[in-house]
């Protein structure tokens, strides 16, 4: 799930930055330090949307860095139990297979897949149906339901789940584009 | 096309979901809103009924109206009643109270002998000081396609939940090292996937992982283990004891799948069937709603119009006033239409006069059913067909009411102390619909009043199912 919050961060800036544009170093840098970077109470940081407040600064005895406290907004992204997501397959292996929506990534183990569905190994392994009508491999789209996350201090892991009403291949075209 | 059915499948649903709910945020306020089992109450009561105003049912069942109307909207919520509410003058409501009468004739004579029905004649006596003030009436009626779909619903998501549990179909894999024996489970999978065979490894001595069957982990006996296995037998046991305890409804449900579900239309609608049924059986007289009152009792308008129009006038009393008056001839009933539990004139049987119809079809002899099936292979070719027809649904019926009354108990017994206070409840609407429906019964033995058709068959079954919930209380 999205959420779009106020975070706040304690930014360190090199002396050199001070100047004319010293504001736009500091969102610069916020940027590069922040975005992508996954927090466990909050989830994946997707995007900076905008700057609340850039507090005073702090010159650090010594170095000459200035420490500023900035508040800022952003879109985060956190896996929640029970949510439905949408995931592109990257890899399937005889245990089941991983799937990744956006920056997070997910299990669905063999049991968790439908029973008509079949391992077949080979130079593209795959789960395929008796009949062969669907198939997950490399690449395929799938929907399924989180069972489970583990949320570490800076990674976030999900198993999931397609053995369940409307989950699966995404075979609908309209649902893809 | 028959009410029957699906009135029975109203009830079974009241007490097995609707038994104990309590509406409104404190519960035990004080007792007056203690409203535990009024719901399966007010649901009796609107199986007896089609569109009725709000007021009219609270004073029937005694209830306050705000009690009553809190119990309404709850069902509204629960999509098994619609509901419409509609501004009106006095004039209009008399136009509800025409139809209402002639549907519910028999609610009406007894809410007169109980003094209640004031406001119903209102609506006629009021008529001289045409008040121009607005009031803002609710209607209701069971909303049977709908209650239909919301019970076999809430069954399948009862069922799912615990199949879903005992299936552990959200369980977390768990993966065992063949060599060292450590546990990993499927939460930590992603950091042991080896980029060579693209299959899991342990961490500790590198050899490939095997996926834990369930029934394995039994032997080790932990405490997680047992855990599960408790939950397991506990949601094992509530699906059986679940099955047991619904299935008549479930029966019922099965029963009634197949059946044309009776469509009681819109409030206008409804009404405007009623006032046509009624000028065509009056003579076009039917503009007053108190000239309605004393006469003839309807079918109910449960099917399509054309039905309806042709089963008006049906009783043999209002038929034969209507006779007298000159206005209408007699309409003659299709064969289908003669069922069980109806009084027939000849004119009405048409040319099946020959046939012993109207004494068989007495409809205080309904307990024998079977005798007369038996004693009447004389008659003609395809009189006998509808007949046997006829029969059959009423045998079925009877089969049904003694089922249910065997699953009332059991479901009543579920609840016993919510089950006595629903019994008196029921107890009281008991005697009051009683005595309201076998009025008209009685004053018919003495030849003054008609049948309403609707209330035949409800009286019987109606007594078979108090006799048991109050045997249980």
């Amino acid at each position: 799930m999205f959420f779009h919050i106020i975070l706040e961060r304690n930014m360190q800036l090199h002396p050199r930055h001070f100047g004319r544009d010293l504001r736009d170093k500091l969102v610069a840098k916020l940027m590069k330090d922040v975005e992508g970077t996954c927090s466990g109470r909050h989830g994946f940081v997707v995007a900076i949307t905008g700057i609340e407040s850039v507090g005073k600064g702090l010159i650090r005895d010594g170095t000459g860095f200035v420490t500023f406290p900035v508040k800022y907004q952003c879109v985060v992204f956190r896996p929640f139990k029970g949510e439905i997501l949408e995931a592109v397959v990257t890899m399937v292996n005889k245990m089941g297979f991983f799937a990744e929506a956006g920056p997070v990534q997910i299990f669905v183990s063999n049991h968790l897949i439908p029973d008509d569905m079949e391992f077949q190994s080979g130079d593209v392994p795959n789960y395929t149906t008796s009949d062969g009508s669907v198939k997950i491999q490399k690449e395929s789209e799938v929907r399924l339901k989180i069972i489970g996350t583990r949320i570490d201090a800076t990674e976030i892991f999900c198993i999931g789940t397609i053995k369940d009403d409307f989950l699966g291949v995404i075979s609908d075209p309209g649902a893809t584009s | 096309m028959s009410i029957e059915p699906f009135n029975r499948l109203v009830k079974l649903a009241a007490r097995a979901f609707y038994d104990d709910i309590t509406k409104g945020d404190n519960p035990s306020k004080n007792t007056r809103s203690d409203n535990r089992g009024i719901a399966v109450v007010v649901l009796d009561a609107l199986t007896r009924r089609q569109w009725v105003r709000e007021e009219d049912l609270a004073k029937d069942l005694k209830l306050q109206t705000k009690q009553l109307r809190r119990t309404l909207r709850f069902f509204e919520q629960e999509k098994l009643i619609a509901v419409d509410h509609r501004k009106e003058t006095a004039k209009s409501a008399k136009i509800y109270n025409s139809a209402f009468n002639d549907n519910n004739n028999y609610y009406v004579h007894s809410a007169n002998g109980n003094g209640n029905g004031s406001s119903i004649n209102n609506g006629g006596n009021g008529m001289g000081d045409d008040k121009v003030k607005m009031h803002t009436h609710s209607y209701c009626c069971l909303d049977y396609a709908q209650i239909h779909d919301v019970v076999r619903y809430r069954l399948h998501r009862m069922r799912k939940y615990l199949r879903d549990q005992l299936d552990d179909k959200n369980k977390i894999q768990e993966y065992l090292c063949s060599d060292c024996g450590k546990k990993y489970n499927a939460l930590d999978v992603s950091r042991l996937i080896s980029m060579e065979d693209m299959n899991f490894h342990c961490e500790r001595c590198n050899a490939e992982l095997v996926a834990e069957m369930d029934n394995a982990g039994e032997g080790a006996g932990e405490g997680d283990d047992n855990a599960r296995k408790r939950s397991r037998e506990k949601y094992n046991d509530m699906l059986n004891r679940m099955e047991v305890q619904l299935k008549p409804l479930v029966e019922q449900l099965n029963r009634v799948k197949d059946l044309a579900v009776p469509e009681l239309g819109s409030l206008q609608a409804w009404e405007a069937r009623a006032l046509a049924a009624a000028r065509a059986a009056n003579g076009g007289s039917g503009g007053d709603p108190r000239a309605n009152q004393g006469f003839g009792t309807r079918m109910p308008f449960v099917g399509e119009p054309k039905i309806e129009v042709a089963i008006s006038g049906v009783d043999d009393t209002g038929g034969s006033i209507a006779a007298q008056n000159g206005n209408e001839p007699i309409k003659v009933l299709p064969p289908w239409m003669i069922k069980q539990g109806m009084k027939l004139t000849k004119e009405q049987l048409g040319e099946l006069k020959e046939e012993p119809m109207d004494g068989s079809l007495d409809p205080l002899g309904s307990s024998d059913d079977k005798k007369k099936a038996v004693t009447e292979p004389e008659d003609s070719k395809h009189v006998q067909e509808e007949f046997m027809k006829a029969y059959y649904a009423a045998y079925i019926k009877r089969e049904q009411e003694t089922t249910v009354a065997a699953s009332d108990a059991h479901l009543s017994s579920t609840e016993r102390l919510v089950g006595e206070k629903s019994k008196r409840g029921d107890n009281d609407d008991g005697e009051d619909v009683e005595w309201e429906e076998e009025a008209p019964v009685d004053e018919n033995t003495s030849g003054n009043f008609k049948v309403d058709l609707n209330v035949e068959a409800g009286v019987s079954e109606e007594e078979d199912e108090d006799d048991i919930d109050w045997e249980e209380g």
